[in-house]
C-alpha cells in the first residue's frame, strides 16, 4: 500500500483503524465507513426468500452488526456491516407460515461458506483440471462479451445454451428474455429429482401442468404412494405444517396416514400403516383400491372427468385390477387392498399423494395417472381436505418452468448431450448456473463428455463443483442473502403467492448478482437483447414486473406504487386469495389414448442382479447440493442416524443370509458401474431392495464434501420415463459383494438397539 | 416474577424432520467436530432426534423422539459439580456457567439423558463461517461442558423487553429456536406456573409423560405420546 492511500484510509476510518492495523495483516489496516447504520448488539429481522430448493418459502433473516473482511472498490478491508445470523420462516407467508426445513435453516452456511468463489476466475490449466487464476470483473465481462457478440448476430450458425437449476419467478423471466436475443438459444433446466412426470400427468388428468397443493389440515385419510412429503418432496414445509393439524388440533379427529413404499422414508416412519409394495407397482395398488370402490358403488366412474378416462377399463370398473389379480405383482395381500379401500370410503375427505420413486420408473406415467384417477374417484380435487392447484399470480409471465416449456425452447440435459455429441446442434457457448449434471446424471448420458466438447463454458455459480469445474470463465453470483431474490411458488399455498426480498446483507466477496450481470451484458450487447431487457437493475425490473399486482386485492394495500413496492419488500412478498385468480383448468391438451397397465422395466437381468436399487433424496443433502455445508454433514439422517458419509441400506434378514454385518464394506454393482459403501442393516426395507442416499461422493465440491462417501447416481442405467424423458432413477437392478470392512459414522443405532424398546414410560 | 419454563413435545406431531437440530446449531453457536470425532461419539447436538425401531419387516415401525436437556427439577447433574458450574437458576433452569466449568465431566456421567456435550477440542470455524456466530451466545472452548439452555438468551431478552414495556411476558412470547422452527408445531414452550398457559394445558393431557420418570428427576420437558389410528377395522 502506498503511504498516501494509507493516510487517506486512516483519515476515513479514524484512529481505530490505525490501531487495528498495528502488527496485523495489511488488509486489517483498512477500515471502511460502515455500510449502514446499525446499533451494535441489536438485531433486526429482514425479509428473505429461501433459495435452498424450489419451494419458495418466505423467510426472515436476523441481521446484526459485525466486523467482516470484505472486498470493496477494488480493495480488501474490514468493515462493520450487517451480517445474517439466523434464518427463520416468515410467519405471514402462506407457504412457510413461520417455519423452515432442516436444509433451509442451514442456508446461512452457503453465504458464509469458506469455499465460495470470491472473485472472477479464468481457467489456466487443462479443462477440468481445476486450475484457475483471478481476473477482474472488467476482463471477465469483456471476455464473455467477446463470445456472446457473434452469437447475437441474426441467423448465427451456431448458438448457446443456458444450463441452470430450474429458475422460478422473475429471475427465470430475465434469463428467458436474455436468451430471446440469440437465435436458436436453448434453455436447459436441470434437476435430478425433477417431478416432470407428475406435472405432465396432472395436465392430462386435471388440466394443470403443476405440482399439487395438499390440504392436509382438513383431511381425514391420506394414502401416499412413495412421496417423501414431510422430508424432501414438493413443498415439505407447507406439507409439514398441514400434517401437524392432520394429527392433532382437531377435537376428536386424528387423520389416518398410510404410506406405500419399499424402503421406509422419514415420511413413511410417521405412517399409521406402512405398506411395502414391490417397486414400480404402486399404480396397480391405487387401481386395486379404485376397483373395490367402483365395485361397491363408491363414487361414479363417469364423474371423474378426464382423470378417469386416462385409464383403460375405467368405465367398466377396472376388471383387470381386482385385489386378487394384482396381489402377485404388488406383493400386497388382497385383504389389505380391500381393507384400505373400505377405510378410505369410510373416512372422507380422503386424499392420495404420489411422488418420488414410484414416478421414477419406466412406467411412472401410468402410476401417476392411476393415482390421479383414484383422487378423482375420491372427489378430492379442488375440495377442502383434498388437493388443489395453487393459483398463479396475475403477471404476464410468471416465469415458472411449465410456462417456459410450452414455448418449446427447452431441452433436457440428456437431449443436449446427445445433440452435442452427434454434432446435430453445434453449441458454441454454454452458460452454466447452479446445476450440476456431471454429478447427478448416470454416466450413460455422457454429460461430461458432451460438455467437454463445448468450445467455451462460462459459469455464474457460487461454488466449484463437478460441472462448473469444466468452465473456462467463472463470474460468481452473490449469495441469495446478498441479492434481490424472488420466487413464484408452484405449490404449497391455497392462494397466489409471490415471494420477494431485498438483499439482507451486503456482499462479502467480489461477486456480482447474476440478474444485474445479465442486464449489464444486455446493455452492452445492444439490439434485440437490449430491447428485451431495458431495465437498469434487477430491482427496477422486479418493481416494474410486480407493479400490476397493486391493482388486485391482496396482502398489500397502498396509495401509490412506491408505497406498494415498499410494503411488498417489508412483507417479503405479495399474496392474494382473490377468487378471480383461481386458475381455470386447461382442456387436456394431450389426446392420448387410455393407458393400459405397464410393467416397470429394470436394467440388469434379475438372475445376475437380484436387488432393486433405490437411490433416495437425502434428508440433509437433498440431491447433493447441500453436501458442502458442515452442519448438514454432521446432521444425522434421522432413520439411519448416519453422518459424514454414505451407506448401503439392506434388510437385516437378507444381510444375515448373506453373512453381511453392520459396517461391512459392500460393493454395489449394476450393469453400468460399481460403488462402495458400508452396510447399514435396517428392518425398514424390503428384502429385495438395496437403498442408498444421494448427495455424497463428490469429487470436487469444497473441503467438506470432496472425496467423501459414494454417489449412487453413478451406477444408474440411463433409463428414462418415455413420455417425459425424465431419468427413471429407480429403474436399475444391482448385486452386492462384501469386500471388506467399512466405516459408518452413526449418532446412535445399530442392531443391538433394535427390539420393542419403549420410547417413554 | 420468576417463571417455571417448560417444553411440551407432541410425538404425534413430530415427524423427525430435524429442523430443530439445525435451528439449534445456528442459534447457539454449536461447533461441528468432524467425521473422525463424530465417529467417536463427540458430535454435539444439544437437541437430537432419537429413532427407535419396533417390529420386523414388514410389520415395522420407527418412532422419533427429540431429546434435549430435560431441565430437571431434581437434576442429577447439579450436585456432582465440584465448581457449581451446573446450578439451578431462579426460573428453575439447569444453568451451566461456562467460566466456572473445569471439565471434570461428572455432570455428563450423571445425566441419564446423555444431554450434555463436552468440548474435546477448541471449536473451529473456517473463515468466514465465524461471521454467522450469534453474538448473544458465548462460544465454548476445549475442556468445557455445554448443553441446551432452553435458549436462555431469548428468555432474558423477552423478559427485559416486557419489563421495559411495564408488562408481563405473554404466553407463547418466548420461543426457543427449536420451538420457533418446528414445522408441525410439535414443540410448545411456556410457563408451567401459569395454569392457563398452553404448556400447562398440554401437560395435563392424558398423553403426557416424561422420559425415565422412575428416576425421579422431574423433568420440565413433557412428551405427549404418539397415537395410532386404525381406520374402521
Amino acid at each position: 500500500m502506498k503511504r498516501r492511500t494509507f493516510l487517506k484510509l486512516s483519515a476515513v476510518g479514524g484512529a481505530g483503524a490505525a490501531l487495528a492495523g498495528c502488527g496485523h495483516q495489511a488488509e486489517q489496516l483498512i477500515r471502511f465507513i460502515p455500510d449502514e447504520t446499525l446499533i451494535p448488539g441489536v438485531a433486526t429481522w429482514k425479509s428473505g426468500v429461501c433459495a435452498q430448493c424450489s419451494a419458495g418459502c418466505g423467510m426472515q433473516v436476523r441481521v446484526m452488526q459485525g466486523d467482516a473482511e470484505v472486498f470493496r472498490d477494488g480493495q480488501f478491508g474490514v468493515v462493520k456491516m450487517g451480517l445474517a445470523k439466523k434464518l427463520a420462516g416468515n410467519p405471514d407467508h402462506p407457504v412457510s407460515r413461520g417455519k423452515l426445513c432442516v436444509r433451509g435453516e442451514a442456508g446461512l452456511q452457503v453465504t458464509f461458506n469458506p469455499d465460495r468463489i470470491k472473485h472472477p476466475l479464468k481457467r489456466t490449466g487443462l479443462r477440468g483440471a481445476g486450475q484457475f487464476t483471478q481476473i477482474s470483473w472488467d476482463e471477465a465481462v469483456q471476455e464473455l462479451l467477446a463470445h456472446l457478440q457473434p452469437l447475437a448476430a441474426p441467423q448465427a450458425a451456431v448458438s448457446l445454451a443456458f444450463l441452470t437449476r430450474p429458475l422460478g419467478g422473475q429471475r427465470g423471466v430475465l434469463v428467458e428474455r436474455f436468451l430471446s436475443g440469440f437465435d436458436g438459444a436453448r434453455l436447459v433446466p436441470f434437476e435430478l429429482f425433477d417431478d416432470a412426470v407428475l406435472r405432465t400427468a396432472n395436465r392430462r388428468s386435471f388440466g394443470y401442468e403443476q405440482l399439487p397443493t395438499f390440504d392436509l389440515a382438513h383431511c381425514s385419510y391420506v394414502i401416499s404412494f412413495g412421496a417423501d412429503f414431510l422430508g424432501t418432496w414438493n413443498s415439505p414445509v407447507a406439507q409439514s405444517v398441514g400434517y401437524g393439524t392432520l394429527r392433532q388440533n382437531r377435537s376428536g379427529i386424528r387423520g389416518k396416514f398410510v404410506q406405500v413404499e419399499p424402503r421406509m422414508s422419514q415420511t413413511g416412519a410417521n405412517a399409521d400403516e406402512w405398506v411395502a409394495a414391490h417397486p414400480g407397482t404402486e399404480g396397480l395398488l391405487a387401481l386395486g383400491i379404485a376397483h373395490v370402490l367402483l365395485k361397491e358403488h363408491f363414487g361414479h366412474a363417469e364423474a371423474t372427468g378426464s382423470a378417469g378416462m386416462q385409464i383403460d377399463g375405467w368405465r367398466e370398473g377396472l376388471p383387470e385390477y381386482s385385489p386378487e389379480a394384482i396381489a402377485w405383482k404388488t406383493g400386497v395381500a388382497p385383504e389389505t387392498t380391500t381393507r384400505l379401500a373400505h377405510e378410505i370410503a369410510a373416512q372422507s375427505p380422503a386424499l392420495a399423494v404420489v411422488g418420488g420413486a414410484p414416478l421414477a420408473h419406466t412406467n411412472g406415467m401410468f402410476t401417476a395417472l392411476a393415482v390421479n384417477a383414484l383422487n378423482a374417484l375420491l372427489d378430492s380435487v379442488g375440495k377442502p381436505g383434498g388437493l388443489q392447484f395453487t393459483p398463479r399470480p396475475p403477471l404476464s409471465t410468471s416465469g415458472s418452468a411449465q410456462d417456459i416449456s410450452e414455448e418449446g425452447k427447452v431441452d433436457s440435459i440428456r437431449t443436449l448431450a446427445q445433440q452435442i455429441l452427434s454434432g446435430q446442434r453445434p453449441i458454441e457457448l454454454l452458460l452454466l448456473y447452479e446445476a450440476n449434471p456431471v454429478f447427478a446424471t448416470p454416466p450413460g448420458w455422457q454429460v461430461r463428455e458432451a460438455l467437454e466438447k463445448v468450445p467455451f463454458i462460462a459459469s455464474f455459480g457460487t461454488f466449484i463443483d463437478e460441472t462448473s469445474r469444466l468452465a473456462d470463465l467463472i463470474l460468481p453470483d452473490h449469495s441469495s442473502l446478498e441479492s434481490w431474490i424472488d420466487a413464484a411458488p408452484e405449490s404449497g399455498a391455497a392462494e397466489a403467492v409471490i415471494s420477494v426480498a431485498p438483499p439482507a446483507m451486503r456482499p462479502l466477496h467480489d461477486t456480482r448478482a447474476l440478474p444485474d450481470l445479465l442486464l449489464d451484458l444486455a446493455r452492452r450487447l445492444g439490439g434485440r437483447t437490449r430491447q428485451a431487457l431495458p431495465w437498469k437493475s434487477y430491482e427496477e425490473m422486479l418493481q416494474a414486473a410486480l407493479a400490476p399486482l397493486a391493482h388486485h386485492p391482496g396482502s398489500v394495500s397502498a396509495k401509490d406504487s412506491d408505497e406498494f413496492w415498499k410494503k411488498v419488500q417489508e412483507q417479503g412478498g405479495w399474496w392474494s386469495t382473490d377468487a378471480s385468480l383461481v386458475p381455470k383448468a386447461k382442456a387436456p391438451a394431450d389426446s392420448s389414448r387410455p393407458m393400459k397397465n405397464q410393467e416397470p422395466q429394470f436394467a440388469g437381468p434379475a438372475a445376475e442382479y437380484p436387488f432393486y436399487f433405490l437411490p433416495y433424496a437425502s434428508q440433509p443433502f437433498f440431491d447433493g447440493r447441500h453436501a458442502n455445508l458442515p452442519w448438514m454433514q454432521e446432521m444425522p439422517e434421522v432413520l439411519s442416524t448416519g453422518m459424514w458419509g454414505t451407506w448401503v441400506e439392506i434388510n437385516a434378514r437378507t444381510a444375515a443370509t448373506l453373512q453381511i454385518e453392520q459396517g461391512d464394506l459392500l460393493e454395489v454393482a449394476s450393469p453400468n458401474g460399481k460403488v462402495r459403501a458400508p452396510a447399514l442393516l435396517s428392518p425398514g426395507i424390503a428384502p429385495d431392495v438395496i437403498a442408498m442416499p444421494a448427495g455424497q461422493g463428490h469429487e470436487d465440491y469444497g473441503r467438506y464434501a470432496s472425496g467423501r462417501g459414494a454417489n449412487p447416481i453413478k451406477i444408474l442405467a440411463p433409463q428414462v420415463e418415455p413420455t417425459t424423458g425424465s431419468l427413471a432413477w429407480a429403474g436399475t437392478r444391482v448385486n452386492i459383494t462384501k469386500v471388506g470392512k467399512g466405516e459408518l459414522v452413526l449418532l446412535t443405532g445399530g442392531p443391538t438397539e433394535w427390539g420393542a424398546e419403549k420410547v417413554t414410560r | 416474577m420468576a417463571h417455571r419454563w417448560a417444553m411440551v413435545i407432541d410425538l404425534d406431531r413430530c415427524t423427525g424432520c430435524e429442523t430443530c437440530m439445525a435451528a439449534c446449531h445456528a442459534e447457539n453457536n454449536i461447533a461441528t467436530v468432524d467425521a473422525k470425532q463424530a465417529a467417536r461419539g463427540r458430535a454435539m447436538h444439544w437437541i437430537h432426534v432419537e429413532r427407535y425401531w419396533e417390529g420386523e419387516f414388514p410389520n415395522v415401525r420407527a418412532r422419533f423422539q427429540p431429546v434435549l436437556c430435560q431441565q430437571c427439577d431434581a437434576a442429577p447433574c447439579e450436585p456432582v459439580c465440584p465448581t457449581y458450574a451446573a446450578y439451578h437458576n431462579e426460573d428453575g433452569l439447569n444453568a451451566q456457567v461456562y467460566n466456572r466449568c473445569i471439565g471434570t465431566r461428572y455432570c455428563a456421567n450423571a445425566c441419564p439423558y446423555t444431554a450434555r456435550y463436552f468440548n474435546w477440542w477448541n471449536p473451529v470455524w473456517d473463515k468466514p463461517l465465524q461471521l454467522q456466530l450469534n453474538p448473544d451466545v458465548s462460544v465454548r472452548e476445549a475442556g468445557i461442558m455445554e448443553k441446551c439452555t432452553f435458549c436462555n438468551q431469548r428468555i432474558v431478552a423477552t423478559e427485559i423487553q416486557a419489563k421495559a414495556e411495564n408488562r408481563e411476558v405473554q404466553d407463547g412470547e418466548v420461543k426457543p429456536a427449536c420451538v420457533q422452527s418446528c414445522p408441525t408445531t410439535a414443540m410448545v414452550f411456556g410457563d408451567l406456573d401459569d395454569p392457563n398457559s398452553q404448556v400447562s394445558r398440554l401437560a395435563r393431557s392424558m398423553r403426557a409423560t416424561t422420559l425415565l420418570s422412575e428416576l425421579g428427576t422431574n423433568p420440565k420437558v413433557i412428551y405427549l405420546e404418539r397415537e395410532s389410528s386404525h381406520g374402521n377395522d
